[in-house]
């Protein structure tokens, strides 16, 4: 029925999250990535926002479903409700803030606790453009990234440094462990669903084609 | 021969690819339920089954040129196989279509919109054409099985049909596949990206041209169910032309009990009988019978006119549960028609079936559909061998057969009969009986010749084409009687048991709703037309003279039609209770004044904080900025630092202890403030500089502290997060036991409690001046003891007085207030005309603090009233600020107002508001809340006041509040009672009946979903609708929004997902007017249910 009319054709889709402390550019990186272009008059997220965007991950068409969250922790309470069911989030801090990156931890905890056991992870420290006023080091989070076994990349939402990459690097990670049947796909709350017409059917109505006036000749 | 082994070696891999292919498709179709016919199993499929039914075909039987060898084969079979020769002329139709379409891709657009829909057909599709079709149409297995059979005309001796195992068991094979249902639901070519929420309008726009004309605004109050009653013609799919056709189909919540296609149906009088397609759908709790015209169902409409087709006026969509009677009716040379009468008597048009038993088989598929609560009474027979047949005892009416002697002399075959749809054990069977008879007298004589009426002139419509159909109906008179009696019950006690759930729906109505809104109804006309709002020259006149109008009068003014513009600045603060209505000018002054005065006081309260976070941050800053650069060596250094400041920490809350004993102890004193004044503007610039070289010197690390990060912003508020902090040292315990004191502090003094006496100016900046001291310098000279002591004299008079003066403040109980600070700045400002100190000095030993300290504070209380911080204080406020900052900055910035100045404003309003309110804390949005105010008001102090005001609701809908799950829970009776249809909707998706999707309309009061235009229009509506219509008037306009677009969130069959992104897309794009009167219209309907009780 009208699902089917908000639908399209792609292989997959993921459900991604955005989260991170208030300010460190989750609504500017996923304008980035969708619009391409830095959003310089973004008000602060109440709640939550969307944006989706079709990528080619090695040669499969993935829906990236990405669910932007208000940064400030006094709305965890409502944020974490959107985490059930993510497939993958990225985890972002401002390399000028020590403050954001020091409530990484947390994020994490939640982040695993409330979404799917398996998300796939990426640290984005963002704001790479300010390197002026950093006070994060690469290798400090990086060094964290890797005793949390997250991904990381230094993105910078103003000019577009790394944005794509960190969302492809996501997605990329998670058809690998979909490949290598590490994700299992149709398990309830795994965040992906199959994008293919046919194959989302799978999520929904069991549909069968009414016997066609032509075909039924009887 | 070599060969044999070889050949049935190829025969084996032959049919294991078969088998292959079969599991494949079977094993989708059990995982999905079905196969999609573009699957690519079903083309290696075709493939398969290709390379076998060639494998060893005569050439002679495939036809020397022939390129396709299936379809040569295939139309030779056609020739003796009946299945076969349907097959080929469908694929030939098929085949003409495809070759159509390529010659008219270069205009004669026209053409090709006539024809039927050409199926969307991949290369590799089109070159298995003919074995998909014939596994399509499920005859594959069958002209394969034949072909098994017949294998010796086709075949060479060594072919894999000739085998006598192997080719039955590839015939076998096919049945499975050949069972299977496919779809052709989305294809590649159906390349659209999810339609943006612009789009949907649209789309919405345009197919509900033909629709149904009810619109939010005209529906019911309540949506009792919705009866058709009055045939087909007001049945017409409420949803969209293409949702309809997708409605015939199977899903999961509706099964496909029946089908058959070229079922007639007669749409108008003055039409002839429309073929069309008959189809028994049944859902968890409806069956519906759902006649489509072929013309719709072959969509051979041009794409533009398939949405208007009048088709659509003839679809008929019959729930069942509304039917009573069928009338069957049958002819010989004629299929059999059904005539469905529902339970108010009005008859449905007739179904005529085409011959064969369709009639039959319809009625048994609904009589199995029926179960287990329902039943056809009579019940057909089930007769071995036959199946279910007409129940034979049911006496055929004398007069029926006659009719259809007269049609077809053929007296044992035509049979009428008359079934009744019952229910046992459901309530309408129940009825009581007396009641029934007692009402029963009461009906008009009129109910009987009705109904039969009209059954006449089903009648006249089943029968072939008789003149005299009225006479000819009345030897039903019988059946009819019984009809008629039965008819009269069914109304009966479905009007009685409507109207006890209509009842009992309102009781829960006005329970759930009476909180709701104001039950006395404003009208928007009387005493005068409200449409204009509050202008101008009203206003005049009120501020004139404010008898004029009432209060109430203005406000229902303001309801109807809002503020004009120009005069908002004058009427906000009235509506926010900054003023109230009546004041005269005298008193909105007074509360001015005192506003002012406490906006000023609050503000140098909070600056003074600031100094002293500004330093830290700087120090940290500089900090974090050396730990970058020269990386973890210098993590030794910042356990240092750290430490210190947890000195820092220690120290001011001991001494705010020691602080409380002597209280009592202050006494006169004569220095002045000023004096310190001049010496802190010298000293300030001083301290700053030092600071920078402050930090490495520091003694005394206590190595356990460092576990803590001074550059999280707020360095010391680890110290008192006992709890969770990770420290297990002493101090620990020392710091608890001070905050325990602090708590037992009496809170005297309040961030809030300022002065607005003349004292208050001086002590602002000197307040402001100090703050960065109390940190940097921690001294314990008498010295300055005494000086402290003698200049705090002036102070004492004030936080006494202030108690009295002040209107009460809300504010932040702030235990740990009484701080030392003013006797250490004292003290530095001494040190710092000595010349720079030691830095040891400055960091005494904790003993001898604790000696001094106490001395110290002797001075600290009176201090405290506007001036020194405590620890916690700091850190809250640090957060605070930081937060405030970072959205200030990022406020509105594209609205011509927000100005740096002006957002220079937003941010001291919200300072002073959170400083006045620390223990909340600024969250996310309040700068939303207050960005409107002050674009309206202009006007610090007033914008602040205002604020405040406003902030006393919506402080409840932040997370601290725990007003939003009531909102969301009102939303959900409000949605269910006034449109069930979209409540449905949202149960069935589940996941949204929590109502997040309105998370940010209640949190902000709209003010993301408009332009500031309308969010003003909209603010002043909510002020004045607490006092005109409903206190929770926000709930009506997020109904009102929920309305407007139902309709669009019905047809998308919107999920959770679908529906945040839908309106997060239309945020800024409503129509503030015509959801204010629909939200006026939404009260007064709730308003109207309760008064009638």
């Amino acid at each position: 029925m009208a699902q089917t009319a908000m639908s399209e054709t792609y292989d997959f889709l993921f459900k991604f999250l955005v989260i991170g402390n208030a300010g460190t550019g989750k609504s500017c990186l996923l304008h980035q990535f969708i619009e391409k272009k830095f959003k310089d008059d973004s008000n602060h997220t109440i709640g939550v926002e969307f944006g989706s965007k079709i990528i080619n991950v090695g040669g499969k068409y993935v829906k990236l479903q990405i669910w932007d969250t208000a940064g400030q922790e006094r709305f965890r309470s409502v944020t974490r409700s959107y985490y059930r069911g993510a497939a993958g989030a990225l985890l972002v801090y401002d390399i000028t803030s020590r403050e954001t990156y020091n409530a990484l931890t947390n994020w994490l905890t939640d982040a695993r606790m409330l979404a799917s056991q398996n998300i796939v992870l990426i640290l984005c420290g963002n704001k790479k453009d300010l390197d002026a006023d950093r006070e994060v080091t690469f290798l400090e989070a990086s060094r964290f990234a890797q005793e949390n076994e997250l991904m990381f990349l230094e993105t910078s939402a103003l000019t577009g440094e790394n944005v794509e990459e960190a969302f492809m690097q996501c997605a990329r990670k998670i058809l690998n462990k979909i490949e290598s049947g590490e994700l299992d796909p149709e398990r309830m709350g795994s965040g992906i669903q199959y994008g293919d017409a046919a194959l989302r059917q799978l999520r929904s109505p069991r549909r069968t084609q009414a016997p066609s006036a032509q075909e039924c000749g009887c | 021969m070599a060969s044999v082994p070889a050949e049935a070696e190829t025969r084996q891999r032959l049919l294991r690819t078969v088998k292959k292919e079969v599991k494949q498709i079977m094993e989708e179709a059990v995982t999905r339920k079905f196969v999609h016919e573009d699957s690519s199993h079903i083309i290696s499929f075709c493939a398969a089954v290709e390379a076998c039914v060639l494998h060893g075909l005569r050439r002679r039987a495939a036809g020397f040129l022939r390129s396709n060898k299936i379809a040569a084969l295939f139309m030779k079979v056609g020739k003796g196989f009946p299945p076969a020769e349907e097959l080929s002329r469908k694929v030939q139709e098929l085949e003409q279509l495809i070759e159509s379409a390529r010659n008219q891709i270069q205009g004669l657009q026209e053409n090709v919109r006539k024809l039927p829909k050409l199926p969307n057909l991949s290369p590799l599709a089109i070159k298995h054409l003919w074995i998909r079709t014939a596994l399509f149409g499920r005859v594959l297995d069958k002209i394969v099985h034949y072909l098994v059979e017949n294998s010796s005309k086709y075949y060479e001796k060594e072919a894999l049909l000739m085998d006598p195992v192997d080719g039955p068991i590839l015939a076998s094979l096919l049945v499975g596949p050949c069972a299977l249902e496919y779809t052709k639901m989305k294809t590649a070519d159906h390349f659209w990206t999810d339609p943006s929420a612009d789009e949907l309008v649209q789309r919405h726009r345009i197919h509900s041209s033909h629709l149904r004309q009810d619109s939010p605004t005209k529906r019911p109050a309540l949506c009792i169910q919705k009866r058709h009653s009055s045939g087909s013609m007001d049945d017409r799919p409420s949803i969209s032309a293409r949702d309809y056709v997708e409605s015939l189909h199977q899903d999961s919540r509706a099964t496909l009990l029946y089908g058959k296609n070229n079922v007639l149906v007669q749409p108008r009088d003055d039409m002839e009988a429309v073929p069309g397609y008959l189809s028994l759908h049944q859902t968890a709790d409806v069956m519906t019978l759902k006649w489509t015209p072929n013309q719709l169902m072959n969509g051979s409409v041009g794409d533009l006119d398939y949405e208007k087709s009048v088709y659509w006026d003839y679809a008929v969509t019959i729930r069942l549960e509304e039917i009573v009677y069928l009338h069957c009716h049958q002819q010989v040379d004629s299929g059999g028609t059904v005539v469905l009468v529902s339970q108010d008597g009005i008859q449905r048009p007739p179904f005529r079936f085409p011959k064969g038993g369709h009639l039959l088989q319809f009625l048994s598929c609904l009589e199995n559909g029926l179960l287990p609560h329902g039943q056809l009474d009579p019940p057909l027979w089930s007769q071995r061998g036959k199946g279910k047949v007409f129940p034979k005892l049911r006496k055929r009416s004398p007069q029926g057969s006659s009719e259809s002697t007269s049609s077809d002399k053929e007296d044992d075959e035509a049979t009428d009969y008359v079934f009744r749809i019952i229910y046992p054990g459901t309530q309408s069977e129940f009825v009581p009986q007396d009641l029934m008879d007692v009402s029963m007298n009461n009906l008009p004589p009129l109910w009987q010749p009705s109904p039969r009426k009209s059954s006449c002139s089903s009648c006249s419509q089943s029968g072939s084409a008789d003149g005299g159909s009225t006479n000819g109906c009345n030897h039903e008179r019988a059946p009819l009687k019984l009809l008629c009696d039965n008819m009269k019950y069914q109304i009966l006690s479905r009007a009685f048991y409507g109207w006890l759930a209509y009842c009992r729906h309102l009781s829960t109505v006005r329970t759930h709703l009476s909180a709701l809104v104001n039950h006395m109804i404003v009208s928007p006309d009387l005493p005068c037309d409200a449409g204009q709002g509050l202008t101008a020259s009203i206003w005049e006149k009120y501020i004139q003279d404010s008898t004029t109008y009432p209060e109430q009068e203005l406000l229902r003014l303001i309801y109807y039609g809002g503020v004009q513009p120009e005069i908002r600045r004058a009427v906000w603060p009235f509506l926010l209770g900054h003023y109230q209505f009546g004041m005269t000018e005298m008193e909105r002054k007074e509360v001015d004044e005192q506003i002012h005065a406490c906006y000023a006081q609050t503000m140098s309260e909070w600056l003074g904080c600031e100094a002293i976070v500004r330093q830290r941050e700087r120090e940290s800053h500089a900090a974090a900025l050396a730990k970058c650069s020269s990386g973890a060596s210098l993590d030794s250094h910042l356990h240092r630092m750290l430490h210190r400041d947890s000195t820092i920490s220690n120290e001011s809350s001991q001494s705010c202890s020691s602080g409380r004993q002597n209280l009592r102890l202050q006494s006169d004193s004569s220095s002045s403030t000023q004096v310190f004044e001049s010496v802190d503007e010298v000293e300030q610039t001083e301290a700053e500089g030092r600071s920078e070289e402050k930090h490495p010197k520091i003694p005394n690390g206590n190595p356990a502290n460092g576990t803590c990060s001074p550059d999280s912003g707020h360095p010391s508020s680890h110290n008192f997060s006992s709890g969770l902090s990770e420290h297990s040292e002493p101090s620990l315990s020392t710091e608890d036991s001070v905050l325990d004191a602090q708590r037992s502090l009496p809170a005297v003094f309040r961030p809030g409690d300022s002065s607005v006496e003349d004292g208050q100016s001086s002590e602002a900046t000197t307040s402001r001046d100090e703050a960065p001291r109390e940190e940097l310098a921690v001294q314990d000279s008498l010295e300055s003891d005494l000086l402290a002591n003698e200049s705090l004299e002036e102070f004492m008079s004030i936080p006494g007085s202030l108690d009295v003066a002040l209107p009460e403040k809300d504010g932040a109980v702030m235990d740990g207030w009484p701080g030392e600070a003013d006797k250490p700045s004292r003290a530095d400002s001494e040190d710092n005309l000595s010349e720079e100190p030691e830095m040891e000095s400055l960091f005494p030993a904790l003993a001898s603090l604790a000696v001094t300290s106490s001395a110290n504070n002797e001075a600290s209380p009176v201090s405290s009233s506007g001036v020194t911080y405590s620890p916690e204080l700091l850190d809250l406020y640090t957060v605070n600020l930081h937060r405030i900052e970072k959205d200030v900055q990022r406020c509105d910035r594209s609205y011509w107002y927000f100005t740096a100045a002006n957002l220079e404003k937003l941010r001291n309003i919200m300072c002073s508001y959170i400083w006045q309110h620390i223990e909340i804390g600024y969250v996310q949005g309040m700068c939303d809340l207050l960005a409107p105010l002050l674009v309206i008001l202009d006007d610090e102090a007033l914008a602040f006041s205002c604020f405040t005001e406003l902030m006393k609701r919506m402080n409840q809908n932040f997370p601290h509040g725990g007003a939003m799950d009531t909102h969301f829970a009102n939303m959900r009776s409000l949605i269910q009672i006034l449109d069930s249809e979209l409540f449905e909707l949202m149960h069935q998706n589940g996941d949204y009946t929590h109502f997040y999707f309105c998370y940010r309309w209640f949190l902000l009061d709209f003010k993301r979903e408009l332009v500031y235009d309308d969010v003003f229009s909209v603010w002043e509506t909510i002020w004045a609708a607490k006092h005109v219509s409903s206190a929770h008037y926000v709930l009506f306009i997020a109904l009102a929004l929920v309305e407007v677009y139902r309709d669009i969130i019905l047809e998308n069959n919107m999920d959770f997902t679908d529906i945040i992104k839908f309106f997060n897309e239309m945020a800024e794009r409503h129509n503030a007017k015509q959801i204010l009167q629909l939200a006026r219209d939404l009260v007064h309907k709730v308003q109207i249910l309760i008064e009638n009780k």
